[in-house]
């Protein structure tokens, strides 16, 4: 009797501990099903429309929020650096390399619920296209670091883990099918405060 | 030895079974709602500005620092749903979301005629009777043809900076979300 008893436990627990683990596995981590991955930025571009899948839904109705149509944009967010180590708000980045074709862009940093990191006093720890400071001939170049830095500078501050949040306002890539093979900047990392 | 692999076979089986329950499940259960949140704001064709201080949940939220966003709701089967504003902004683009927040239609300024907002939503019947003969004062509207009936519209302006604001503020104060 008593060895039914544990042996339904142990099934019980194994159905109801993996079932929901996998999903939130699934639902967790940036990169998974109806994603599109380019270096470490990952783009959802059928996020929030009915052509999403089932994951898709279940993670727009965990997060909430009224998606971005097609035509106003799309938000890429890189959780990682171009090497795949999690980005840290401790550590310093540089940002570097080729934009898609946008009308304009924003970039910030944000905590692994997608809320957006305020930079200490009246530093800023957003960026847009149009107040970053541009050198002719040069690809886009912001470092991302607590410590200040010149020209194009996104303060950050603490500990902890940090997401960079990218939206291409007006661009042709969230409307066309080939997402994964435009060019993005790469993320490198450049040292760490212990 | 053949027991113990059967139970772990079938609390797998379990587990899968359980995964797609909540999969599917989420998005019913879920109680960030955002029709719902803007129907405690006001009633139909209110504008409400959201990611301030007095919306809270889905729409207290502010996605992304340099947009500001207004939401109103609109019922077609009162007729056809008109959206307008008199102040120009650097940008500006809406969304309309059906009441399970599926985005279902959207568009930036560049499709406007003169950069300004001014949208009309209509259902493919009302479309039709609009064809027929189009008012003088919609010649320049834009036309969101869609098969909702209740809807939500979310208008997205760009902020590049503070000394934006009194425009952008303006734009949502002038900002008509009405029964056409």
């Amino acid at each position: 009797m008593l060895k039914t008893a544990l042996l339904v436990s142990f099934v019980l627990i194994v159905a109801l501990g993996g079932g929901a683990g996998s999903v939130w596995l699934a639902l967790e981590s940036t990169r998974t099903i109806g994603s599109v991955e380019i270096g470490p930025w990952v783009a959802f571009p059928k996020l929030g429309t009915h052509e999403a899948d089932p994951y898709s839904r279940a993670r727009s109705a965990r997060t909430g929020g009224l998606s971005l149509g097609q035509a106003e944009g799309i938000v890429l967010v890189a959780g990682t650096d171009s090497m795949g180590r999690p980005l840290r708000r401790e550590c310093s980045y540089r940002i570097e390399g080729d934009l898609p074709p946008a009308r304009f862009f924003t970039l910030h940093a944000t905590d692994e619920a997608r809320r957006f990191l305020k930079a200490p006093a009246r530093f800023s720890s957003a960026r847009h296209s149009q107040n970053l400071l541009w050198r002719p001939a040069q690809p886009l170049r912001i470092t991302v670091s607590p410590q200040s830095h010149p020209e194009n500078w996104i303060a950050t501050t603490g500990r902890g883990p940090m997401h960079l949040s990218l939206t291409l306002v007006d661009t042709p890539i969230s409307t066309g099918a080939r997402v994964g093979e435009t060019i993005m900047p790469m993320i490198k990392r450049i040292g760490c405060d212990d | 030895m053949i027991k113990p692999l059967r139970l772990l076979f079938l609390g797998l089986f379990g587990a899968a079974a359980v995964h797609i329950a909540i999969v599917f499940l989420l998005p019913a259960y879920s109680e960030r709602d955002a029709w719902s949140e803007l129907a405690s704001k006001g009633g139909l064709y209110t504008t409400v500005r959201l990611g301030q201080g007095s919306a809270e949940g889905v729409l207290g939220e502010k996605d992304n620092p340099f947009f500001e966003r207004a939401a109103c709701r609109f019922d077609l089967a009162d007729g056809m749903a008109r959206v307008t504003s008199s102040e120009t902004v650097p940008f500006w683009s809406f969304s309309i979301y059906d009441r399970e927040g599926f985005n279902v239609f959207n568009v930036s300024d560049r499709s406007a005629s003169d950069g300004k907002l001014d949208a009309l939503i209509v259902t493919p019947a009302q479309l039709l009777e609009l064809r027929k003969g189009m008012p003088e004062a919609l010649q320049t509207s834009l036309i969101a043809e869609t098969e909702l009936e209740e809807g939500m519209i979310v208008v997205r302006s760009f902020l590049p900076d503070e000394s934006w604001r009194g425009i952008v503020d303006r734009f949502f104060a002038r900002m008509r979300c009405e029964a056409y």
